[in-house]
């Protein structure tokens, strides 16, 4: 009897050995290459391959700056933001549209809203080029600000729907007799409610925007005009990679998306896999 | 002029939904149907003000025949699609499995390790090729001066540019990426599982693998199916990852449908040419669409909100 029960605790101690190792094994595929361009970021790395002193540096940061990656931090924070702004009001709207009335056309605009989220934006990418070429919007802010809130509408759509669902029509009903308007029902008493909603989905839509890349190197070739994703492989020469700027680059383009990453994870699972887990 | 209370609902609604309709017809349909056109046509970037002509079916099946055509299908088909999708599914479910255990949960490593699924996940796909890039890296990149330094290899291997090892390291990166969503969502799914399920079927003699088996894994195959199907939407048309790892390279070793698209068009100059290929794969990709419109995808939104 007693000796069943030391092999026992020994078979579960191995077990949860193994499972500790198994965590450590992901936590370091997880981490590991974060932390590398982290540190490398640090690290004097662009002399050559063996004087790397083991010291940490700024230069890094302070030669990425100085070579004019704010210019492209600034275009990606302006074309970002605005796209996002004008995505959640174009989308609160439709999506109180959605969720109050039925109209002709309904089923046809949930259906594309559900398709646009999946659609594969390389295959637009040439209508898109020529028409931009045509109109004079290539290497404009202006055309990838329309494109980015073209491209992050359906889902921050989707995202406010779910959200309006969970106010009561009863509340616009009463201001409606009060004698509002429903222009003003939706920034006067539902905007306010829906608040959080429309954070996240901000949040979402800023950072779909942020990291888009093919759109951007299709349309943007003026170096002034770059985003990160474009101005970072800048620094990848034909020849020979500015590693140190590069990795100090990555951090730049990743803190800001850590950060809002964190209030928002499980808005986002929730979101994605409703439909399934329902 | 006064308007009935109904016209006014219906002004107001078309307002509303104007800005809407306007980006679904401009940046959606208008484009779609262009570039069935453009696929047709012989346009090129250098002719663009002049327009193409007519060519018919010339493109398609140029592309359906080419040497290439077949590379670049396995490709796409395989490496990109079915085995990141594969391996993310696979590692996705194992971390959130892990997460779940007992053991683990009773060391509250759980929130922790939410953590550390956000590091992945909210680098932007750019920097995860970068990082790899870095670790991949012969020079400089610590994977090599490991693998030396522990005497399993006397020489650096350039991961992103041999043959043998540029697909597994393509896929690596997008794995990193994308595999913290998977698991997240499966955690999700798991915590649903109730608890005396398990006891019950411990008690009737199920052994831990007949438990998973015919318990955990018939209750996550919902989620299981769904976020495959998404995956492979998402990776199928994917461009960025192989972009940016290897340019399609080495050569064309590893071009895929979209890196071919971009080529044709923005380095080759064959705009309709491209679009042929355009159209070829929203052809596949309506197909999944399809499949995710009839299992989850309408229904469940339009029941949302009834």
């Amino acid at each position: 009897m007693m000796k069943t029960r030391s092999t026992n605790a020994l078979a579960n101690g191995i077990e949860n050995g193994a499972l500790l190792v198994a965590f450590a094994v992901f936590a370091v595929f997880l981490l590991g290459p974060a932390f590398y361009v982290f540190k490398g970021s640090f690290e004097n790395l662009s002399v050559s391959l063996i004087s790397s002193d083991g010291g940490w540096t700024l230069q890094n940061y302070v030669s990425l700056f100085q070579s004019g990656y704010f210019i492209y931090v600034v275009n990606s924070l302006v074309v970002c933001i605005t796209a996002t702004v004008l995505a959640c009001t174009i989308s609160l709207f439709c999506a109180y549209c959605l969720s109050r009335f039925r109209f002709k056309g309904r089923g046809f605009v949930f259906a594309a809203i559900m398709g646009g989220q999946f659609f594969p934006w390389i295959i637009l990418v040439n209508p898109i080029f020529i028409v931009f070429a045509r109109t004079g919007l290539i290497n404009s802010q202006i055309g990838l600000i329309l494109c980015y809130t073209a491209f992050i509408t359906p889902f921050t759509i989707y995202l406010m729907v779910g959200y309006l669902t969970t106010i009561p029509k009863s509340l616009d009903e009463a201001a409606i007799v009060d004698g509002a308007s429903r222009f003003t029902v939706v920034t006067k008493i539902i905007l306010p409610i829906m608040w959080p909603g429309m954070v996240a989905a901000g949040t979402f839509g800023f950072l779909q925007s942020w990291s888009e890349y093919l759109l951007a190197l299709a349309l943007i070739t003026d170096n002034a005009k770059k985003t990160i994703p474009l101005g970072l492989y800048q620094y990848f020469g034909d020849v020979q990679v500015d590693w140190g700027a590069v990795m100090a680059g990555s951090v730049v383009a990743t803190v800001p998306t850590l950060l809002l990453f964190l209030p928002l994870q499980r808005k986002l699972v929730s979101g994605l896999t409703a439909g399934a887990t329902k | 002029m006064t308007l009935s209370p109904k016209m006014r609902t219906r002004m107001t609604v078309f307002w509303m939904l104007l800005p809407t309709f306007l980006i679904l017809i401009g940046f959606y349909l208008f484009p779609t149907l262009y570039n069935l056109e453009l696929s047709f046509s012989d346009i090129t970037l250098l002719k663009l003000k002049k327009g193409g002509d007519f060519v018919g079916t010339t493109n398609y099946t140029e592309f359906l025949t080419s040497s290439s055509f077949r590379d670049i299908a396995i490709n796409t088909v395989f490496w990109l699609t079915a085995i990141s999708v594969s391996v993310r599914i696979v590692l996705g479910l194992l971390f959130a499995l892990l997460l779940n255990s007992k053991f683990l949960k009773s060391m509250r490593l759980t929130t922790i390790a939410r953590l550390m699924l956000l590091v992945p996940w909210a680098t932007p796909p750019v920097v995860a090729v970068i990082a790899w890039r870095w670790l991949f890296d012969p020079t400089y990149g610590p994977i090599n001066s490991w693998l030396i330094s522990s005497g399993l290899i006397s020489d650096p291997i350039a991961f992103t540019a041999n043959l043998a090892t540029v697909w597994p390291a393509i896929i690596t990166i997008i794995v990193w990426n994308t595999t913290p969503l998977i698991g997240v969502s499966l955690l999700a799914a798991l915590q649903t599982i109730p608890e005396d399920l398990n006891e019950a079927a411990a008690i009737d003699g199920a052994n831990r693998w007949q438990q998973f088996r015919f318990i955990t894994l018939p209750y996550l195959m919902p989620t299981i199916s769904v976020l495959t199907l998404m995956s492979v939407i998402w990776t199928f048309n994917n461009f960025v990852y192989v972009w940016l790892t290897t340019g399609a390279g080495p050569g064309t070793f590893t071009n895929v449908l979209a890196t071919e698209v971009y080529m044709k068009a923005f380095i080759d100059l064959r705009i309709g040419y491209s679009a042929a290929i355009g159209v070829s794969m929203a052809v596949v990709m309506a197909f999944f669409g399809a499949m995710y419109f009839r299992y989850f995808g309408l229904t469940e939104m339009q029941d949302k909100v009834g």
